[in-house]
């Protein structure tokens, strides 16, 4: 059915697809963030701080605190995203962490929730 | 086209299955009558004429549908998620299905506010269920159920959900389609039918499903419990103003609620059976006191609502049928076989009609002695009351594999 399949997409997206020289390199997995990265926790819906503002080569390290499923999406399009990353589904507990190597804002969204917005500044 | 009978000179488009069946028998009937040999027998029936004489022709033709009143129903036929769907049209007078149009994945059916047309908001695949999405909107005439305006929607914006009439609707003098976008951002799609383009996508707050008020106006629900008017120009350029919120986070309305954008009344039950009103005359939201369908007693026995289309609103008569039975929690798009009208005004009950079978989905024609439709999914059958007794006037089955919506035109 239609929902597997996006279900699979949503897996089989190329993660390891960004390297050093994208803007938006997203780190294999939570051990390669480093100890200093800055977090952004999910909970109650939200991303919590909706805005943060880093400096350029910081880590976000994105934690979903509860049993509903989130992502990070950088949707094609928004300012400074030239393609579409969308991370995996996290779910309780779990990790996404994404190093910003150029300056700019960066919006991004929820998959199945794009009512959940927030955004990243890098200075 | 409705019907085809015989050889028929050039089927404007190869829709109607039933109209490539009809031809199909008549020729094969004619090729039978051909081989018969010549000489005056009586077959099957019928005098053939003397030898030397030509036979017969059919005269054939493409029928129209009867201009549309208030009782043309259309019933779509979402077909369980298949990717080919299709539209029934039907005529509630005579209980009579009329035609079919072929529709793509999760169709939202739009009627003209005068029934001239209908359309739908589709979205088809070049290899059936995989390869290049394209979204779309078909117009069709009502007579002649031939296609008359079709608009290619870029970026695939639909949103793919089990059919909610009021994600797709048209504004009150039939210029503009409106429709909605759910990913990667909550938007409304304005559709210029005149200009036969998509204008624009107008971003929205967190908020669903779309009620005209007027040609510039509608209205949506949002997360927190408000309602948003979103004005808009002919260029989508537009104003979004929240109300004040309407009911509690622990009150859950129902995805299907009924609108008439003549009375500007929102009809909107929620899963117990407390009944929200909007007015939306003059374009600004007036929430009504919100009634409980079911006494404190009536829910204790499992009384609330249950089904697709749970709700419909006769305008002139200013009353609401709910569908409902005794149900467990969380059985709320279960069938129910009981009708329950209320006077719109005060809520109260004047009615309880036993439709004796499952339902899915109602509507009410809206012409003076209203037409109540109950649509069975499983039995894939239109049930044609009269909504005052309740009473089974007539019936249309066979109605594809898992009919779900009605629409109709507040003519």
């Amino acid at each position: 059915m239609r929902r597997a399949l996006l279900s699979a997409l949503l897996v089989a997206l190329p993660l390891h697809a960004a390297s050093a020289a994208d803007a938006i390199e997203v780190l294999p997995d939570a051990s390669a963030a480093p100890a200093e990265a800055k977090q952004v926790q999910i909970a109650k819906m939200k991303f919590n701080p909706t805005d943060i503002t880093v400096k350029a080569g910081t880590v976000v390290t994105w934690t979903n605190s509860e049993a509903l499923p989130h992502n990070v999406h950088f949707k094609a399009g928004g300012p400074n995203v030239s393609k579409d990353i969308e991370g995996p589904m996290l779910r309780a507990n779990q990790t996404f962490s994404v190093r910003f190597n150029q300056a700019g804002t960066y919006d991004y969204i929820c998959t199945p929730h794009p009512f959940m917005k927030a955004k990243v500044t890098v200075e | 086209m409705t019907h085809a009978h015989g050889r028929s000179t050039g089927l404007p488009i190869s829709r109607a299955t039933m109209a490539g069946a009809a031809t199909a028998l008549a020729l094969l009937l004619s090729a039978t009558a051909l081989a018969q040999p010549a000489g005056g027998g009586r077959i099957g029936g019928q005098s053939q004429p003397p030898a030397g004489q030509e036979l017969p022709v059919d005269d054939t033709s493409v029928e129209q549908a009867p201009a549309p009143n208030a009782r043309r129903i259309y019933v779509s036929d979402p077909a369980h998620f298949a990717v080919l769907t299709q539209l029934f049209t039907i005529d509630g007078d005579k209980g009579k299905l009329l035609g079919m149009s072929d529709t793509g994945f999760v169709p939202n059916t739009v009627v003209a506010s005068d029934g001239s047309f209908f359309g739908t908001a589709s979205t088809v695949w070049s290899r059936l269920g995989h390869g290049k999405r394209t979204d779309y909107i078909e117009i069709l005439d009502a007579r002649t159920h031939n296609p008359i305006i079709d608009i290619e929607l870029p970026k695939d914006p639909r949103f793919l959900v089990g059919t909610y009439p009021m994600m797709t609707t048209l504004t009150p003098d039939n210029k503009s389609l409106l429709f909605y976008q759910f990913s990667p951002s909550p938007a409304v799609g304005l559709v210029s039918l005149t200009d036969k383009k998509l204008v624009k996508m107008m971003d929205v707050p967190d908020c669903y499903h779309i009620f005209p008020s007027d040609n510039n106006n509608f209205f949506m629900h949002c997360r927190d419990g408000s309602m948003l008017k979103v004005t808009f120009k002919a260029d989508g350029s537009a104003e979004r103003k929240k109300t004040q919120v309407f009911h509690k986070e622990d009150e859950y309305l129902y995805n299907t609620p009924a609108y008439s954008a003549k009375a500007g009344r929102i009809v909107w039950p929620t899963y117990t059976g407390k009944t929200f009103q909007v007015d939306v005359t003059g374009n600004e939201a007036k929430f009504m006191p919100a009634f409980e369908a079911f006494s404190d007693e009536e829910k204790a026995q499992g009384w609330a609502p249950g089904g697709w289309q749970v709700v419909a609103y006769h305008r002139e008569s200013d009353r609401v049928f709910l569908l409902a039975d005794q149900r467990a929690k969380w059985t709320h798009k279960s069938p129910s076989r009981f009708v329950f009208v209320f006077e719109g005004k005060t809520g109260k009950r004047l009615n309880k009609i036993d439709l004796g079978h499952e339902t899915d989905s109602i509507a009410v024609s809206q012409d003076k002695t209203p037409q109540l439709y109950a649509l069975s999914s499983a039995q894939k059958t239109l049930f044609i009351h009269d909504a005052e007794s309740g009473k089974e006037v007539s019936k249309v089955d066979r109605l594809g594999h898992s009919p779900l919506v009605i629409n109709t035109s507040d003519m």
